[in-house]
């Protein structure tokens, strides 16, 4: 197990590397003459990437501000709406998968959850905003330009109603992942001989996919939660568009718009980090639930 | 339900899949006849009339005939998903199989390098690459931020392919690197081609829309589906029809795409 | 003196799964101390009988005829409910058991915890003391690891000790000792022979072929297509059988040979020249007492073209760690191997793979084939990728090729993958017909198929080296096979060589005691 983390978190290592390598060849492109050929890219990059070893994500071509700063002030409320989303991919995924994820509901659920699922999310972004509008009659900001707060922990019915459609249009995408991941691990496993032999040997049917069936499932959802983690994050780039909410994957794709790259950088690293870390810690996870051990 | 009536079942929704994309294929190719309208026609109706015997889908703010718009929007955003599809299936699927027969040191360099890229989503990755060229190479921004999956799964299996028992039986009887990438080829790449051609094809249909729908894809007048969505955000509260629409053209081109590409376990469209 | 208690009467038991009948008419007694040996291919009936008897019939099951435990009522068999005596099934350790995930002990404490309605620790207990009984048998430590770190006989063991602990009145072994090697057999069911007295249980034990069947000397019934084709105990029907199906296991079962197999016409030249060759690692050395290579102790042995040599060992003993040496697919301590005459250390990399086109694998590991390829492009591709014949030319080899082996029926568009294990094997050869090879390494052909399989298997692989003439490298750990197709032999222990020479003669006269072991253990005396 000791070998499997050091080699985990060798490759989270290399990967947060690569990522900071990316976002800083993006960032070098903020620094005057960085366009002007190879060699002042290069140099340009060398020198952001002696900024970012000292915690200088350079500034914001179009407010000024510390690039840093921005980030702090926009990511946590993405990550907000990423792990409350999470909890609802978990909440709705998790049955799902498992209901449809066993025997024949598998092979039968197949189709329907691939017509439920084949929506993109901005458009059950909007389903969801006209549903809350005209049936609940709660108020829906989709208004371009007009950015509001958002409480991650409402203290109001009208708080509650505010956080809940993004929340749940990011939680909707993370459950189809989710229940994709526990059905893809349950197909991986259902033929193994091993469900049948037990059985023979007097275990009843609950034992065997309880004790033993249940966390090989978990640990393919464990594994991929990478996977669970980037369907998250696009998803909350939708939400945050769809109802004007001022978050880092706002941030990030007005930035893109405005060629701010210094803001581009650094949140792009907090993605990458955000994925590569979920990745390392599922991976890690998963591993004692679903290791073989070492052949005699 | 029995393991073979469940396999008929797939079959024939893997058939239901290419018929869908067939009539969508002849619907976009024909989109200039069948619309009553030429693409971002004004006025040619009242301004956000609701669906009527006269306009079956309604029309917008500025009086366009939705259905007209519907159909053009799908004849856009098919035409730029079909280069994209392409772009996904070279440069993912078919470079990642020969990438993992690459010496070692590349491979995993390879591996690493794309592997970064897979951990952004394609959404991001797609906006990223469209705001570093131009607006106008959506289609490719698309293929290329859908492709690093499609690349690390590819790669991934060829790896896997390259440990078992089988590979090693091989090399031990004088079969060289390149009759196994040959393997490779044949069995997981042109055998599912198609499966795997739609597959990428609802992928990137779904980060086209997207993107434009953030304003980074298709500009107006030739507008596709994604964006008509993007337009109707300010009013369709009060006038469905103009999301609507759209939404269940850009819904169903992605579910025939699906179910085209069969209905394996655990992919990722 | 007192009769044994009957523990089962099967009486005309019949089994019909989604119309099609599996097993028609079949009856027999067991008592208390008794074996039967139920003996057959896959579509026997044998796998439908067990079902019946361990109560794990499919819905689509439709059973006729009636089954008696102990001294209860005969029940109609498809209302055998709880049969009143205790019925432990044994699995075979060949078919993965137990979930790979989680530790053997813990596993088989929880069976034995569900069947005695005991807590989980005294269930662990009663599995040590089990397991101890048997002087062979691991340690209880080892159980704590996972079913992928245990090898087939040490899996074995802690089953059999799992299904000890259940004192069965009725045991019902499932191909249990299937894919053991022949020593392994016999320690195994010698101890399982000392459990029965001890116990008194009656044991059904379900065979593809008859090398467990001749150390266990039940009696027996051979299965055909769901019938009954023969019945007796094993001495009478190894003395004289009736039925021709029978006769085709019984020949297939390896008894010490009158003459030596034809040595081949074409010997000539050496082919494969081996000197001093050191099997121990780098590691090996460097931890040695007396550090550096013993070219005195490395292994050198010749073979000549077209001749045959049994490599036989039990597992671990050095044979595949010398066969990977030769062909260059490990790195060893010291040795020098010249093939082809051509001095393996000093060839580039290119150059070694272009040598081992001439090299041919028959072996009983069923991933050996790449389960993706259909069974055409198997044969095809050496020829097109080592000869590059054009496509006429090709199809007509891949045909003559399939004939031979009797896959010329099959589609040759299906894949590898939903092949049978006799199948996968006769491709194996068809492939190895077409490479045309100098050298052909032969690993335990035999593994995992029922003897019918197994007779044809081994006219096939004699076929094989009468017709293309390559030299044999034969692994086996079964001297019976060794026989059949080499000449001469090695007899291997912790990567040694402890007896060598013309098979024959060490079948007649055996110096080392590990290799007299292997030798009545392949061979039993009863033939």
């Amino acid at each position: 197990m000791l070998r499997f983390v050091s080699r985990e978190a060798g490759r989270l290592a290399l990967g947060l590397l690569g990522s900071g390598l990316l976002a800083a060849a993006i960032s070098a492109l903020a620094l005057p003459h960085a366009g002007d050929g190879l060699i002042a890219f290069l140099i340009a990059w060398g020198r952001t990437l002696d900024a970012f070893g000292h915690l200088n994500f350079g500034h914001s071509s179009i407010s000024g501000g510390a690039a840093l700063d921005e980030l702090a002030a926009h990511l946590p409320l993405t990550m907000g709406l990423v792990a409350e989303g999470f909890a609802v991919a978990l909440i709705v995924g998790i049955p799902v998968g498992f209901l449809f994820g066993a025997g024949p509901a598998r092979r039968a659920a197949a189709p329907l959850i691939q017509i439920v699922s084949a929506a993109p999310i901005f458009c059950a972004g909007l389903a969801l905003a006209y549903a809350a509008a005209n049936l609940l009659h709660w108020p829906v900001p989709t208004d371009n330009g007009i950015k509001t707060g958002l409480s991650l922990w409402p203290h109001s019915a009208a708080e509650f109603e505010t956080l809940l459609l993004p929340v749940l249009t990011v939680g909707l995408a993370g459950a189809a992942a989710t229940q994709m991941a526990l059905r893809r691990a349950g197909s991986d496993g259902a033929r193994e001989p091993w469900r049948a032999q037990l059985r023979r040997m007097g275990l009843s049917a609950w034992e065997v996919e309880g004790v033993y069936g249940v966390p090989q499932i978990l640990a393919g959802l464990l594994a991929s939660l990478g996977e669970v983690m980037l369907a998250l994050l696009s998803a909350a780039a939708v939400a945050e568009w769809v109802f004007s909410y001022a978050g880092a994957a706002d941030l990030f794709v007005k930035s893109v718009a405005l060629r701010d790259w210094a803001i581009v950088a650094p949140v792009l690293l907090s993605f990458a980090g955000l994925t590569l870390i979920a990745d390392f810690i599922g991976r890690c996870a998963a591993r004692p639930l679903a290791d073989p051990g070492t052949p005699p | 339900m029995t393991r073979s009536s469940t396999q008929s079942l797939h079959a024939m929704l893997q058939v239901a899949g290419w018929i869908g994309l067939g009539l969508i294929a002849v619907a976009v190719s024909l989109s200039d006849f069948l619309a009553s309208a030429p693409a971002d026609a004004t006025g040619i109706g009242p301004l956000l009339a609701p669906p009527s015997t006269l306009l079956h889908f309604g029309s917008d703010i500025l009086g366009r005939d939705m259905l007209s718009e519907t159909l053009h929007g799908l004849s856009a955003t098919v035409r730029s998903a079909l280069p994209a599809t392409l772009v996904t299936l070279v440069a993912g699927a078919l470079f990642g199989f020969v990438a993992a027969r690459l010496p070692r040191a590349l491979a995993l360099s390879l591996r690493g390098f794309i592997g970064i890229l897979a951990s952004l989503p394609a959404l991001l990755l797609a906006v990223l690459v469209i705001g570093l060229s131009a607006r106008g190479w959506a289609a490719v921004a698309a293929g290329l931020s859908a492709a690093p999956f499609a690349f690390v799964r590819a790669f991934e299996r060829a790896r896997l392919q390259e440990r078992a028992t089988h590979s090693e039986y091989a090399r031990a009887t004088g079969i060289s690197g390149a009759t196994l990438l040959r393997r490779d080829l044949v069995y997981e790449f042109s055998d599912t081609i198609l499966s795997a051609a739609a597959r990428a094809l609802a992928a990137v249909s779904i980060v086209l829309s997207t993107v434009s729908f953030l304003g980074f894809g298709a500009v107006p007048p030739h507008r596709d589906l994604g964006l008509m969505i993007a337009a109707s955000k300010l009013y369709f509260l009060h006038a469905w029809w103009t999301a609507a629409f759209p939404a269940a053209a850009l819904t169903i081109l992605i579910l025939f795409a699906r179910l085209a590409a069969g209905l394996d376990e655990g992919e990722r469209a | 003196m007192s009769e044994a208690r009957q523990i089962v009467e099967v009486s005309e038991l019949g089994v019909a799964s989604s119309g099609v009948s599996e097993l028609d008419n079949l009856s027999f007694k067991l008592a208390a101390g008794e074996a039967l040996i139920v003996l057959g291919d896959a579509a026997s009936g044998k796998d439908a009988l067990l079902r019946v008897l361990d109560g794990t019939t499919r819905r689509s099951d439709e059973m006729s005829g009636t089954i008696q435990y102990g001294d209860g009522p005969a029940l109609p068999a498809a209302k055998r409910g709880k049969p009143g005596i205790r019925v432990v099934y044994l699995a075979g350790a060949a078919d993965a058991p137990l979930n790979p995930y989680t530790s053997v002990a813990s596993q088989l404490a929880r069976v034995l915890a569900r069947r005695h309605g005991s807590p989980r620790a005294s269930a662990l207990a009663e599995l040590r003391i089990a397991l101890e009984r048997f002087p062979a048998a691991p340690a209880f430590a080892a159980l704590s690891g996972k079913p992928g770190e245990l090898d087939a006989m040490d899996l074995t063991w802690a089953l059999l000790a799992a299904a000890m602990a259940q004192a069965p009145d009725l045991l019902i072994a499932d191909h249990a000792f299937a894919d053991l090697t022949p020593t392994s057999i016999r320690t195994i069911v010698a101890a399982l022979m000392q459990e029965q007295k001890r116990l008194g249980f009656a044991l059904i034990y379900a065979a593809r072929g008859l090398k467990t069947a001749a150390h266990l000397k039940g009696r027996m019934i051979v299965l055909r297509q769901g019938r009954v084709v023969e019945e007796g105990t094993f001495d009478k029907l190894a003395s004289g059988q009736s039925h021709a199906y029978t006769r085709t296991l019984f020949k297939a079962l390896p008894r010490p040979a009158e003459a030596a197999p034809a040595r081949s016409a074409t010997r000539g030249e050496p082919l494969l020249q081996v000197q001093a060759l050191d099997l121990r690692s780098p590691k090996d050395i460097r931890s040695a007492k007396d550090g550096g290579p013993r070219t005195r102790d490395g292994i050198s042995f010749e073979l000549r073209r077209g001749a045959a040599l049994a490599l036989i060992g039990e597992e671990g003993s050095g044979r595949r760690a010398l066969v990977r040496a030769l062909l260059g697919l490990e790195r060893v301590a010291g040795g020098r191997v010249v093939l082809d005459q051509v001095d393996m250390g000093i060839l580039s990399a290119a150059m070694t793979s272009r040598l081992r086109r001439r090299i041919a694998f028959i072996t009983g590991a069923d991933d050996a084939l790449d389960p993706r390829m259909t069974l055409w492009d198997v044969v095809d591709e050496p020829l097109r990728a080592h000869l590059r014949l054009p496509r006429e030319m090709v199809a007509g080899h891949r045909e003559t090729a399939l004939k031979r082996v009797g896959l010329a029926s099959h589609d040759g568009r299906r894949a590898v993958a939903t092949l049978s294990p006799f199948d996968k094997r006769r491709l194996q050869v068809a492939r190895a017909i077409v490479s045309a090879p100098f050298l052909a390494v032969i690993d335990e052909p035999l593994r995992g198929l029922d003897a019918f399989a197994q007779s044809i298997m081994t006219e096939l692989l004699e076929d094989f080296r009468r017709q293309e003439g390559p030299a044999f490298l034969v692994i086996t750990a079964d001297v019976g096979v060794a026989q059949v197709l080499a000449e001469d032999a090695m007899f291997f222990k912790d990567r040694k060589v402890v007896e060598r020479g013309p098979l024959r003669d060490i079948l007649r006269n055996p110096k080392d005691e590990e290799t007299r072991k292997m030798i009545e253990a392949s061979l039993p005396a009863s033939l």
